[in-house]
C-alpha cells in the first residue's frame, strides 16, 4: 500500500516536471519565434526608410551632377527594386544594389567640390550610411534570432516537442560577399 | 582558467543567472552584517530583524532608484546634442549597436572631458544610458567608436549595469554599517558577557567582530572580482556585436597611449567605464576595477 503510494507519487512527479518543462519550453520557442519577426520588422523599417531618403538626394544632387546620368540612374532603378521587393531575399538583393549604387555616387560626389560642400548633402550622406550600417546589424541580429531558434528547435529533447508543434527550420538572410565573418569567441 | 570558446548565448544566460546569484550574496552578506551586529549588541534576533532588515532594504531601494541620477551627475554628463556632427554619429552609432543587441536604443549622453572613455548605467535595458567623453569622440574614428560602444552595449545587455548598480550600492552599506558598529563597540564596550550563558559565545561574539571587520573588505573584493570578470566578457561581447575586435583593440591602444589628466565623476562609479578613469592598471591586482588593457588587447587579437 505504502509502496504504490510512493510510486504513485513519483509518477506524478515525473509528470508535473514534464509538463513544466514543456510550458516553458513552449514558451521560449514561442519568444525566440517573435523574436525573428520582430528583427525582419526592423529591417524592413530600415529598408522604407532608406528608399524614403533617396529622392531627397537626387533632389540635392541634381544640380551638381548632371553629367552623371548613368549613376543616378542606377540609385533611382536600384530604389525602386527595393519598393517593389516580394520576399526577405528579395529585398536585401535589391538593398545590395542599391549599397552599391549609392558607393559610386559617393565616389563620384568627390570630384565635385561644390556638392561636397553642401550641408544637406553631408547630412543625407551621413544619415544614410546611418541606414545602411543599421539595415546590415538589424540583418545580422536577425540571423543570430533565426540560429537561435533553430539551435532550440533541433537539438535534443526539444526536438521532439517542437516536431509536435509543427516548427521548422527557418532560413537565415544570405550575407553579401563582403561582409565581416564572426570571431572565434573564446574566454 | 583554461580558455574555451564557447557560444554567445551561453554564456548571456549564465551571465544572468550569476548576475542573480552575485545580488543575492551580496544581499546575504549585508544582512548577515546587521545579524552580527544585533548578536554582538546583544539584542534579541527578532528586534534585529525588525529594526536592521527594513534599513538594509530601504537603503537598497534608494540607492537603486537614485542610481542613474546619482552617476549621470556625478559625471557631469549631458545629453548628446544632434546639431553636433560628432554627437550625431554617436548617437547613430548607439541606434546601430542597440539594433545589432536587438536592444531598445538606450539615451545617449556626453561627458565634457579630453580622455577618452566610456560608461554604461541603468537598471535594466529600456532605461540604460551610453555616455562617452568629448576625448572619445574627437579622437576615436568610427571603427574605434563602434568597438567601444560596442562594448557598453554588452554591458547593458549582459544585465552587468545592474550588478554594478546594485553592488556598489551595498559594498557602500557593508562599509557604513560596520564602520558605525564598530564604533559603536569600542564606545560602549559591548554587551557585557554576563547576559550570555557558558564560555563558548565568547568565541562566537570574537567570530562575529572578525566577520564585521572583515566583511567590508571581502564585499569590495568580490566586487572589484566581479568587474573585472564582466571587463573581459564585455569586450568578447563587444567583439561579437560589431563581427570586429580590432576596432575595440585599437580604441584601447589608444586609451593606454592618453594618460588619463582629466578624470571627473566618483571614484565609486570608476568600474562603470570602460577603462578606469583614475588609473591604468598595469598588472593583474586583486584591487583593480579593470584587467589591465594589454591583456585585454591580446584576447581580443586572439579572437
Amino acid at each position: 500500500m505504502d509502496l504504490m503510494l510512493i510510486i504513485g507519487l513519483i509518477v506524478l512527479l515525473i509528470i508535473v516536471v514534464v509538463l513544466l518543462w514543456f510550458f516553458s519550453y513552449y514558451n521560449r520557442v514561442i519568444r525566440y519565434e517573435n523574436r525573428i519577426d520582430n528583427a525582419w520588422a526592423q529591417i524592413d523599417v530600415q529598408l522604407k526608410r532608406r528608399a524614403d531618403l533617396i529622392p531627397n538626394l537626387m533632389e540635392t544632387v541634381k544640380g551638381y551632377m548632371n553629367h552623371e546620368r548613368g549613376t543616378l540612374e542606377a540609385v533611382t532603378k536600384a530604389r525602386s527594386a527595393v519598393m517593389t521587393a516580394k520576399s526577405p531575399q528579395e529585398s536585401m538583393d535589391a538593398n545590395n544594389m542599391l549599397t552599391g549604387a549609392l558607393k559610386t555616387l559617393f565616389a563620384v560626389a568627390e570630384s565635385y567640390p561644390d556638392l561636397k560642400a553642401n550641408q544637406n548633402f553631408l547630412q543625407l550622406q551621413d544619415e544614410l550610411t546611418h541606414t545602411e550600417d543599421k539595415i546590415s546589424y538589424s540583418r545580422q541580429h536577425f540571423n543570430d534570432s533565426v540560429m537561435q531558434f533553430n539551435n532550440l528547435i533541433e537539438t535534443f529533447p526539444g526536438n521532439i516537442f517542437a516536431n509536435m508543434m509543427g516548427k521548422k527550420e527557418r532560413q537565415m538572410l544570405q550575407i553579401p560577399e563582403a561582409s565581416r565573418e564572426v570571431p572565434k569567441v573564446s574566454f | 582558467m583554461a580558455p574555451q570558446p564557447r557560444l554567445i548565448e551561453d554564456h548571456i544566460r549564465k551571465n544572468k543567472f550569476d548576475t542573480l546569484v552575485i545580488c543575492m550574496f551580496m544581499v546575504i552578506l549585508l544582512f548577515s552584517v546587521i545579524f552580527a551586529i544585533g548578536y554582538i549588541l546583544g539584542a534579541p534576533p527578532i528586534l534585529t530583524m525588525m529594526i536592521g532588515l527594513p534599513i538594509a532594504l530601504f537603503y537598497i531601494f534608494i540607492t537603486y532608484s537614485f542610481s542613474i541620477q546619482s552617476v549621470i551627475s556625478a559625471a557631469g554628463a549631458r545629453p548628446v546634442n544632434p546639431q553636433n556632427r560628432e554627437e550625431k554619429l554617436l548617437s547613430y552609432k548607439v541606434e546601430e549597436m542597440a539594433v545589432a543587441a536587438g536592444l531598445p536604443t538606450p539615451k545617449v549622453y556626453v561627458q565634457e572631458s579630453k580622455d577618452i572613455n566610456a560608461f554604461a548605467t541603468g537598471h535594466k535595458p529600456s532605461d540604460a544610458i551610453i555616455c562617452a567623453t568629448t576625448g572619445a569622440l574627437q579622437q576615436l574614428n568610427s571603427e574605434e567608436l563602434e568597438g567601444v560602444i560596442g562594448h557598453e552595449m554588452s554591458h547593458i545587455r549582459n544585465r552587468d549595469i545592474l550588478v554594478m548598480t546594485v553592488t556598489v550600492g551595498v559594498v557602500g552599506a557593508i562599509a557604513l554599517i560596520a564602520e558605525i558598529a564598530l564604533r559603536m563597540m569600542f564606545f560602549t564596550g559591548g554587551r557585557s558577557g554576563g547576559d550570555r550563558k557558558g564560555g563558548g559565545n565568547i568565541i562566537v561574539l570574537v567570530i562575529a567582530i572578525i566577520f564585521i571587520i572583515l566583511a567590508p573588505i571581502f564585499s569590495r573584493l568580490t566586487y572589484l572580482a566581479i568587474s573585472r570578470r564582466r571587463e573581459y566578457l564585455a569586450d568578447a561581447d563587444g567583439a561579437y556585436l560589431t563581427r570586429n575586435p580590432e576596432g575595440l583593440a585599437k580604441a584601447l591602444e589608444k586609451i593606454k597611449a592618453d594618460l588619463p589628466d582629466d578624470p571627473k565623476g566618483s571614484k565609486t562609479v570608476a568600474p562603470l567605464y570602460i577603462s578606469n578613469p583614475f588609473k591604468r592598471a598595469l598588472r593583474d591586482s586583486i584591487w583593480s576595477t579593470h584587467p589591465p588593457l594589454d591583456e585585454r588587447i591580446r584576447r581580443l587579437r586572439s579572437m
